[in-house]
């Protein structure tokens, strides 16, 4: 993939879009941070683009040595590819690395890779490997070890690997193709597909694809912790802790940038956030996992301060084509319009997230177009409705009983009944929603991210695919969707990408308000432990000031 | 005696047996089993893998069968592979994989516990290191509960009605009346918080250094037991037994207080201390120790609540745990250590009762 990566100086062009909304009042100071670090603008350069000067930045390096406490749950450990939780992987971060890795602006930075490049037509992958990388126990990182990664994620008779799925293209047969990998040279490795998939580097990424050692047959990496990075586990009880300190026995490959810490101890403190309040009060955690709710706001009043993460993870409010009425675009745009959807954001997620654009592409995808939304227009709604001649006709609006999205959706029923229109509310209980929720003819799903805006796409919206909820069917988006899906670079794929967030606009597929953003609460001394899109703990960078 | 013993034994097996077969039947429901393989072998695996799990790992039999395996009356079930290799539940509880070298049956009557698949440890590791966090915590409850409950119930109950009495009854009644769940969280509330409660004017008023005055999570005392991490979680549980306690021994005082003995001592001209002291105490304690006996099964349940909320890793949380995530042969040896408890705390109130009160006789 030749995986242009925008010079320093150069601004992500949405970022001065936003700047532009920002000085015609359309998005606030805040927001308007939020999106433009997103897009990886350095935060006093956000500032400079609004005119103003950045407040005081404090000094980004850590200190070496010191010691972090870390709540967060430890599960029983098993074999990497088969994780199913974060937090697995979470904690042999410090010596289990992976391939590549997935920023917080969105990028796909390289790792124990040192570059790859995709051949134009997306079936060819060459992955060159990072020179000068050793395992812990002194065997040197070879293009071997890497395909006998490779083969270990495809192969699908190993239950719950869920690693197999995300490697379909180089697959067969639920094991790896022969032919699909070749070995170049000790530090070259080429990856042949099968079919075009620009997803299979970011696939990498995932927390299930930590690289380990040939060694590697157990399925406990802590009880045989050969890995590439600087820490080593000292103790693993499940439910209770872990405690990670710095191999003094191994040169890292990236010595210098990071392993700051001498020792790092995860505490589970169960489920409940006013157990991990109670800890951070006695001065027993220093940062927290993942904070939800309200604790955010409380944990702030202890003197912990939130980081965010935005993410593409979302609730879709969406029609399905397939029962009438909503198989009427006009009915469809017309819902819409009547939602504002910041209103959604603030009513029913307390305004922890990002406004969204009811197209289903995160400003954090890298092939993000900036397209603008439906407008809000609940008079022009109403007149719409009428003239489909379902003036009188009641709408139903299904949600799950999960406390968030059944309050979003109170908020959108209520904005089309504020516009006029009749519509009614169903909340049906977690047990029963999942079995039919592809049919519901008007309800809301909640949608987990993908670093790709091509990817759920891909899932949820192409004709005839499985988890196709909305029963849209579109020839022209599928074409775009393919031709987006052959194209490596970013950039390029934008422009197709403009083009089909355009159609889901114009087609008036769902009504997705918001895009949720994910909080850490941390000491102010911990220093580059910001909350992470995909939960990771990367602990090997963090630090304290 | 020996009769007594052994009937007493013989009543702590039957009810062993009656209450695990409740729990395994409970815990292999075949939606629970389900939930299982999901938690061991991935949260998203499909149905067809659900069913492959459970017939490797020997859960497709009838329940009766394996509860006979877990018992250790019915051979553990063996599985040869494609390959050759034999798989079993006896061949993974002794870790041996050659075939023919395990034994055929490994329940608890040979002395196997199992494997929990929460902790994926032995059971019996499980059990006999949370269980010893749980004692050192019920040893500090006793040592603060008992003393404290006695002090409070003999003050009271040496003059019924007097202002002492209600006083001390009131609180005795009102501690006991407040449920763990409440306590502790006032507890943490009131001393453990940066913000509200007693701590921000402690540390006003420049008393305290740290940001609070007790720990709100026990945690720390795993690795070191000092009174500020074990204060709180100690004095929920035993305030709660405390008042009960108290109540029973008041109760058995004043009862004493109005024996022809004890006012034939204060028509003798004995000063109410020395007959306090001399004569009501012995006789009144009886009452209270059979009943602090039977209260230790009783803090066993606030146990749960209390190493939950305190996150402190010991018995209680150990069944917590066990139930949150269908662990199932870690649920069945708890519910066996519970039953031991109770009717060896049984036991000993009873062989305690025959030599406190000579007037009773077990026959």
């Amino acid at each position: 993939m030749t995986h242009k990566k925008r010079k320093a100086t150069e601004l992500h062009p949405a970022a001065k879009l936003y700047a532009r909304e920002h000085a015609e009042g359309k998005l606030s100071r805040r927001e308007f941070m939020t999106r433009a670090t997103a897009l990886g603008v350095a935060v006093p350069a956000a500032y400079g683009l609004i005119g103003l000067t950045a407040p005081a930045v404090r000094a980004d390096t850590p200190q070496m040595g010191g010691a972090l406490r870390m709540q967060m749950d430890i599960k029983a450990q098993r074999d990497p590819r088969t994780w199913d939780w974060s937090e697995l992987a979470n904690v042999c971060r410090g010596w289990l690395e992976y391939l590549v890795s997935y920023e917080r602006d969105g990028t796909v930075q390289p790792v124990l890779l040192e570059s790859w490049e995709a051949s134009d037509d997306a079936m060819t992958f060459t992955l060159n490997v990072r020179p000068g990388v050793k395992w812990n126990n002194g065997d040197d990182f070879t293009s071997a070890d890497v395909a006998h990664n490779i083969e270990r994620w495809c192969d699908a008779s190993v239950e719950g690997n869920s690693m197999a799925g995300r490697m379909s293209a180089i697959s067969e047969d639920g094991k790896l193709r022969e032919g699909a990998i070749e070995i170049v040279d000790d530090l070259t490795l080429r990856l042949h597909l099968s079919s075009p998939d620009i997803a299979i580097i970011v696939n990498m990424t995932d927390y299930p694809a930590a690289v380990v050692h040939q060694s590697f047959t157990g399925d406990d990496p802590v009880a045989n912790p050969i890995g590439t990075g600087p820490y080593l586990p000292v103790s693993h009880d499940t439910g209770i802790g872990a405690v990670i300190e710095r191999n003094p026995d191994h040169t890292w490959w990236n010595e210098g940038n990071g392993a700051y810490l001498d020792r790092i101890e995860f505490v589970d403190l169960g489920t409940d956030p006013a157990a991990w309040m109670a800890a951070a009060e006695g001065g027993e955690i220093d940062l927290t996992y993942q904070t939800t709710g309200d604790f955010v706001d409380l944990f702030e009043m202890i003197g912990l301060p939130a980081t965010e993460a935005i993410t593409a993870a979302t609730l879709a409010v969406r029609f399905n084509q397939d029962s009438p009425p909503y198989d009427n675009v006009n009915v469809r745009r017309a819902l819409q319009m009547a939602v504002n959807n910041e209103l959604v954001l603030e009513l029913g997620y307390n305004d922890r997230g990002t406004v969204a654009d009811n197209h289903h592409v995160c400003p954090i995808h890298p092939e993000y177009a900036p397209t603008g939304g439906t407008p809000f227009d609940p008079e022009q709604a109403k007149a719409m409705i009428d003239a489909e001649g379902l003036g009188d006709h009641e709408f139903e609006l299904i949600s799950i009983d999960d406390e968030w999205q059944a309050a979003s959706c109170d908020t959108v029923a209520a904005q089309i009944r504020a516009a006029g229109i009749n519509i009614n509310r169903t909340i049906l209980p977690g047990a029963t929603f999942w079995n039919d929720w592809l049919n519901y003819p008007f309800s809301s799903t909640e949608w987990n991210m993908r670093p790709l805006g091509v990817q759920v796409l891909n899932l949820a919206y192409r004709s005839g695919v499985a988890w196709n909820e909305a029963g849209f069917a579109n020839a022209e988006f599928d074409a775009l969707l393919d031709e987006a899906n052959g194209i490596p670079d970013a950039d390029e794929r934008r422009e197709v990408m403009a083009k089909i967030q355009q159609i889901m606009l114009d087609e008036g597929v769902l009504i997705q308000p918001y895009w949720r953003s994910l909080y850490r609460n941390a000491r102010p001394n911990v220093l580059n432990a910001e909350m992470h899109p995909t939960f990771e703990v990367r602990y090997q960078h963090y630090g304290l000031a | 005696m020996l009769l007594f013993l052994a009937r007493r034994i013989g009543v702590m097996l039957v009810t062993a047996l009656c209450l695990t077969f409740v729990v395994f039947y409970l815990t292999n429901l075949p939606a629970k089993l389900e939930t299982l393989a999901k938690t061991q072998a991935g949260a998203r695996i499909s149905d067809a893998e659900v069913a492959s799990w459970l017939d490797r790992n020997g859960y497709n039999q009838p329940m009766l069968t394996r509860y006979g395996e877990w018992l250790g009356v019915v051979p553990g079930w063996t599985r040869e592979a494609a390959d050759g290799s034999v798989n079993g539940r006896c061949y993974r509880l002794t870790s041996v994989s050659e075939p023919g070298a395990a034994p055929t049956r490994c329940g608890l009557i040979q002395g196997y516990w199992g494997n929990s698949t929460r902790f994926r440890a032995d059971v019996a590791d499980v059990i006999s290191s949370r269980l010893g966090a749980t004692g050192i915590l019920m040893l500090w409850v006793l040592i603060v509960m008992v003393p404290m409950a006695l002090m409070v119930g003999v003050l009271a109950g040496m003059r019924e009605g007097s202002r002492t009495d209600r006083s001390l009854s009131t609180f005795a009644i009102a501690s006991t009346a407040t449920p763990e769940y409440v306590s502790g969280v006032v507890f943490i509330a009131l001393l453990a918080s940066s913000t509200v409660g007693l701590s921000p004017l402690l540390v006003n008023w420049g008393v305290i250094d740290g940001p609070v005055l007790f720990q709100g999570n026990a945690r720390s005392a795993l690795e070191k037991i000092t009174f500020w991490n074990f204060f709180l979680p100690v004095m929920t549980i035993a305030l709660y037994g405390m008042g009960y306690v108290a109540r029973i021994t008041r109760a058995s005082m004043t009862e004493v207080m109005t024996q022809q003995y004890i006012r034939t001592a204060r028509l003798k001209g004995v000063s109410f201390r020395n007959i306090v002291l001399r004569h009501a105490l012995r006789n009144a304690l009886i009452a209270p120790f059979t009943v602090i006996m039977l209260q230790i099964p009783w803090l066993l349940n606030g146990v749960v609540i209390v190493e939950v909320l305190f996150s402190y890793p010991g018995f209680g949380w150990v069944l917590f745990e066990a139930a949150a995530n269908n662990d199932i042969e870690l649920l069945l040896a708890a519910s066996v250590v519970a039953v031991v408890v109770v009717l060896i705390t049984q036991l000993i109130s009873d062989i305690g009762y025959v030599y406190l009160n000579p007037r009773i006789r077990i026959s």
